[in-house]
């Protein structure tokens, strides 16, 4: 086995869109997503991963890390060597995730860390191909990735990279919603969205008045974001193969209180609720608007462009935190003595 | 009918009369109430020497509480004038003019020239001056030379009760950015004041004492240390013409010359530093235009080029005192060629 | 559709208004480049080029009772405001028959019946101006919100932060527009601003702060929109952030050595006039022949503003001592 290899991209402009203003959707600073991917490495290396991959960006996040390496000095444990994946230009867009993504991939690493909301997940998970990828929020929804503590991910992550423990038991594929319009298409993890809004604008959807039709790859009870609409009226699992779909109107006979974002929540009227089945196509019924993936507007579409929506089992493979550290409990892989680590055989019978 | 108030009350009615007549006369400055937040009483000082003490439960929502933001509040105050305010700001010691000026300097005194005479500002910044309190170097400047250089800012220094609620008036009705000079030591000073409302004319100085032996131009306290080494002086048969000059932009140089004319020596006591200050602006302006009435040099009586000191003994040398001006005016009238 | 849509949705005539202006503040600025050139104007000019959507995305949301302040880069909010063109480009070329008579020049452009309380020479001299104005609106009771434009450079500058503290202790309706187009002269935002993002120092003074692509004219309309709804409403401020590019240096005649290619590929692919004009024309909200005819009325009207400039007389002796002070 070669040299584990961890990538790590974080989205800076996640969390400071116009939901910070038409309602109060978290603000997650700068410094806590540097400080997020310093308790990473420190966990890391304590696993034993020494190579990390971590994508470049222009709002302080690397930069901030960059400083942490040079000022550090061996303080407070080691840290795996981190590579900065520059050299391409910073375009300040979902492209830059794409492409620090897709460089991770070509470089071997084993997992892929994306910390962000729903939107930077649904763009790493575009790229990341079959390496299993493990989402930390830190957007506006997060009903995709993981309110998770930062260093408990890198113990994870670091354990499936060395093989420690080992993949597959520990990841699954999840479900993917693939929107199309002619030759374009987005793909979503949770929800795609029609809007008769005319414009992709500030992107972030938060007026439901203008929605029509909702898909939905899983919608559970609990959850924050559009596929709330539907989770507490049809809910669908993550494990579950089919997902669900609906129409949207004000002036539906049934309504549902739905928190579709961050301190908004509104009444949102529904009808023909319907199962989707995996591979099917479905069509969009609005003449023109614009399609939402993961709560942002993305595909633009004229009359008599026709698209469409088919939910598809090939996700990305999304590493189950808990289960790796409830296998590495069970196997008692971060057991150690005197001299040096021991529970590596299922068979330990010791303490 | 005029009884007698103090500095500090004169200038607390003029402002309280001018907010009755004109509602868009409002305050603003750091603890102009006081006690904004706090779990004690609202309007806890009426600012720091207690100036505008009892406004604001006398004009709710008028009087504005402010952190401390210079550059932000008198600024804002600026910006409200241009759109149809009459704000008075408080620059609470004008020794923190460093943090604000720009708004001063570049944007209030600019704007009506910059903008070809399409802008009005009618905003009255009131700002502490002045040294003897042992208030020390940063907290005791003069500073009015540096207004009175810039254009676009009109600057008056009060030096009595009377003129304080009469200039202060003035100012509030005044269309253009004026800096209101209140001296800390004349606080407590009581003098007779109109009850009812008046207003003193800008650009007119006032002769507070005829003489014909020599003249002393003096603004601000220094006009009653002029007026008490006139006294003196007078026992040993100087008579002194001692003229307040009450604004130093406008500058009324018709009477400063004419009593030049007249006794042909003059004593100017400016307590700022001496140099480009209002004592240079004068004996300049005598020099240029009454040049043929001088019978002597013009004397300068004027605190030394240092900062403000804080010790008393060296505070009581570093303002100028009436014996200083007495030896000024006996060294004019003494002086042949 | 509801009410709610039907509201936000702009007409044709307010995206035709919208493009016209993007258009006549491109084409103005364009001009003036060329002109400055042959050395005809004097003094400084400071270009918005590529700006456009900020100015214009911002101000078409405003009406009568609302008040902006503008930088030392204020050619493109003073025309998003409705100052006359002929009358800048007077101003611009120093003569009697400018917004202020000659008298201010590019830097000091202003028209208050307008509610354009003026470009500015002094970088954050701005901010507290607008805390003023949206002090005064709110007073009065006239509903009115005030907007200060300011650049990253002027993010980092005393008066800025401490106008973001006062407006929300004192919950002004203030609008807060950084327009970070990445260098304060030659020096670079991602260096100078300690934070990165100017929209996460809003936190810091009480009020939300929002990233907007500035290259975007509705992504710019729609957080406007929003933020000047809030402010109308006693909501409070707002801090907007806006990310792009100008085409042109700090200054005409500046070489620009510090840049490396922005430019070219800012033109090329993220221009404000032209992803406006495809998106309205592939969603059918105007056509091509409405833009071209916005053009051509805008190129017109630049050309009329030139020649009349050059024509108009000089500010005479007698005009260097007039309006010192209302009266003196």
């Amino acid at each position: 086995m070669g040299d584990a290899i961890v990538g790590v991209v974080a989205n800076p402009l996640s969390g400071r869109d116009i939901r910070r203003l038409v309602t109060q959707a978290s603000v997650f600073p700068t410094a806590e997503k540097a400080n997020m991917i310093q308790r990473m490495l420190t966990a890391l290396a304590a696993v034993g991963v020494h190579r990390v991959l971590l994508g470049t960006d222009l709002g302080g996040i690397s930069a901030a890390v960059f400083r942490a390496i040079e000022r550090r000095q061996g303080a407070g444990g080691r840290w795996p060597e981190v590579e900065f994946l520059d050299g391409q230009p910073i375009r300040q867009t979902a492209q830059d995730t794409v492409d620090a993504v897709r460089r991770m991939v070509t470089a071997g690493a084993q997992v892929i860390v994306c910390l962000g909301g729903d939107g930077t997940a649904r763009v790493t998970a575009s790229a990341a191909g079959d390496v299993p990828m493990l989402a930390l929020s830190t957007g506006t929804n997060n009903t995709f990735p993981a309110v998770r503590e930062a260093t408990i991910a890198g113990l994870a992550a670091g354990l499936v990279a060395t093989g420690t423990v080992p993949a597959d038991g520990v990841t699954a594929r999840a479900k993917l919603l693939e929107a199309r319009v002619g030759d374009r298409a987005e793909t979503a993890l949770i929800d795609v969205a029609v809007s008769t809004e005319r414009h992709v604008g500030s992107r972030a959807v938060w007026d439901p008045a203008t929605l029509t039709q909702l898909f939905c790859a899983f919608a559970e009870p609990d959850a924050i974001g559009l596929s709330s609409i539907l989770g507490q009226l049809s809910p669908v699992a993550r494990h579950e193969p089919h997902g669900v779909t609906a129409r949207i109107s004000p002036g539906a006979a049934r309504s549902v209180l739905a928190p579709i974002a961050p301190g908004l929540v509104v009444p949102v009227g529904v009808s023909e609720i319907e199962r989707m089945r995996p591979g099917s196509v479905y069509p969009i019924d609005a003449r023109a608007g614009v399609i939402a993936v993961d709560g942002e507007r993305e595909l633009t579409f004229e009359p008599g462009q026709r698209p469409t929506v088919r939910l598809r089992a090939d996700g990305p493979r999304c590493l189950d935190v808990p289960a790796v550290l409830a296998a590495s409990a069970r196997l008692g892989l971060l057991r150690r003595t005197r001299d040096g680590p021991r529970g590596r055989s299922p068979s330990s019978s010791e303490d | 009918m005029a009884r007698t108030i103090t500095y500090r009350e004169a200038i607390n009615e003029a402002l309280a009369q001018e907010m009755e007549r004109d509602e868009s006369v409002i305050i603003m400055g750091e603890d102009n109430a006081g006690g904004e937040g706090s779990p004690g009483e609202m309007d806890a000082w009426g600012g720091v020497l207690g100036v505008t003490k009892g406004l604001y439960h006398k004009f709710p929502g008028r009087v504005l509480d402010t952190p401390i933001s210079e550059s932000a509040f008198i600024g804002a105050a600026i910006g409200a004038a241009t759109a149809g305010m009459r704000p008075v700001a408080e620059l609470m010691f004008v020794d923190f003019m460093g943090v604000c000026f720009d708004q001063i300097y570049n944007q209030a005194a600019k704007f009506r020239y910059m903008f070809g005479g399409k802008a009005v500002t009618p905003v009255v910044i009131r700002t502490m001056y002045g040294a003897g309190l042992r208030a020390a170097a940063q907290h005791s400047q003069c500073l009015y030379p540096l207004f009175t250089h810039v254009p676009g800012l009109k600057v008056v220094l009060p030096a009595t009760p009377y003129d304080a609620k009469g200039l202060m008036t003035q100012a509030i009705r005044d269309n253009d950015p004026v800096i209101f000079f209140e001296h800390k030591a004349l606080y407590d000073l009581a003098g007779p004041v109109p009850e009812e409302s008046y207003a003193l004319p800008f650009g007119e100085a006032n002769v507070v004492r005829e003489g014909g032996d020599v003249t002393i131009v003096a603004l601000g306290r220094m006009v009653h240390t002029s007026l008490e080494a006139a006294e003196q002086l007078a026992a040993a048969g100087v008579e002194c013409e001692v003229v307040d000059l009450r604004t130093t932009s406008p500058l009324d140089e018709d009477t400063v010359l004419e009593s030049v004319e007249n006794t042909g020596r003059l004593v100017v006591v400016d307590e700022a530093h001496p140099r480009c200050s209002m004592a240079t602006d004068i004996s300049a302006l005598v020099a240029r235009k009454a040049f043929g009435a001088l019978r002597a040099p013009v004397e300068m009586v004027t605190a030394p080029h240092t900062p403000v000191p804080f010790s008393n003994t060296l505070e009581d040398i570093y303002i100028p005192d009436a014996q200083r001006v007495a030896n000024a005016v006996k060294t004019v009238a003494e002086w042949t060629r | 559709m509801t009410d709610t849509v039907e509201r936000k949705a702009l007409t044709r005539e307010q995206l035709l208004s919208a493009y016209r202006m993007m258009r006549a503040i491109r084409e103005f600025e364009e001009r003036v480049h060329a002109e400055f050139a042959t050395g005809e104007i004097p003094g400084f000019v400071h270009l918005y080029a590529g700006e456009e959507a900020s100015a214009v995305g911002v101000c078409s949301n405003l009406d009568g009772r609302d008040t902006i302040a503008s930088t030392h880069r204020g050619h493109g909010h003073c025309i998003a405001k409705g100052v006359d063109v002929s009358e800048m480009m007077a101003e611009i070329y120093g003569r009697q028959t400018g917004s202020c008579h000659g008298k201010g020049g590019s830097m000091h452009i202003a028209d208050l019946s307008k509610g354009m309380l003026g470009a500015n020479g002094i970088v954050g001299g701005g901010p507290p101006l607008i805390c003023g104005t949206a002090l005064a609106a709110k007073l009065k009771g006239t509903g009115g919100v005030s907007v200060a434009f300011f650049g990253d450079g002027a993010s980092n500058q005393g008066t800025t932060l401490e106008s973001m503290n006062l407006a929300s202790v004192w919950n002004l309706p203030a609008i807060f527009v950084a327009e970070n187009n990445g260098y304060a002269e030659t020096t670079s935002s991602t260096w100078s601003v300690a934070s990165d993002n100017i929209a996460d120092r809003a936190a810091g003074f009480g009020m939300p702060g929002v990233i907007v692509d500035g290259f975007d004219f509705f992504a710019v309309h729609e957080a406007a929109s929003e933020a000047i709804a809030r402010a109308r409403a006693g909501g409070g401020p707002t801090l907007l952030e806006m990310k792009f590019t100008r085409y042109f240096g700090h200054f005409e005649g500046d070489q620009q050595t510090y840049r490396a290619g922005e430019v070219e590929h800012a033109r090329a692919e993220l221009d404000c006039l032209t992803r406006f004009a495809a998106r309205v024309t592939e969603t059918g909200e105007l056509t091509r022949s409405d833009l071209d005819a916005a053009d051509a009325e805008v190129a017109a009207t630049i050309d009329r503003a030139v020649d009349e400039a050059k024509a108009a007389p000089l500010p005479t002796e007698a005009d260097l001592l007039t309006d010192v002070y209302v009266r003196y």
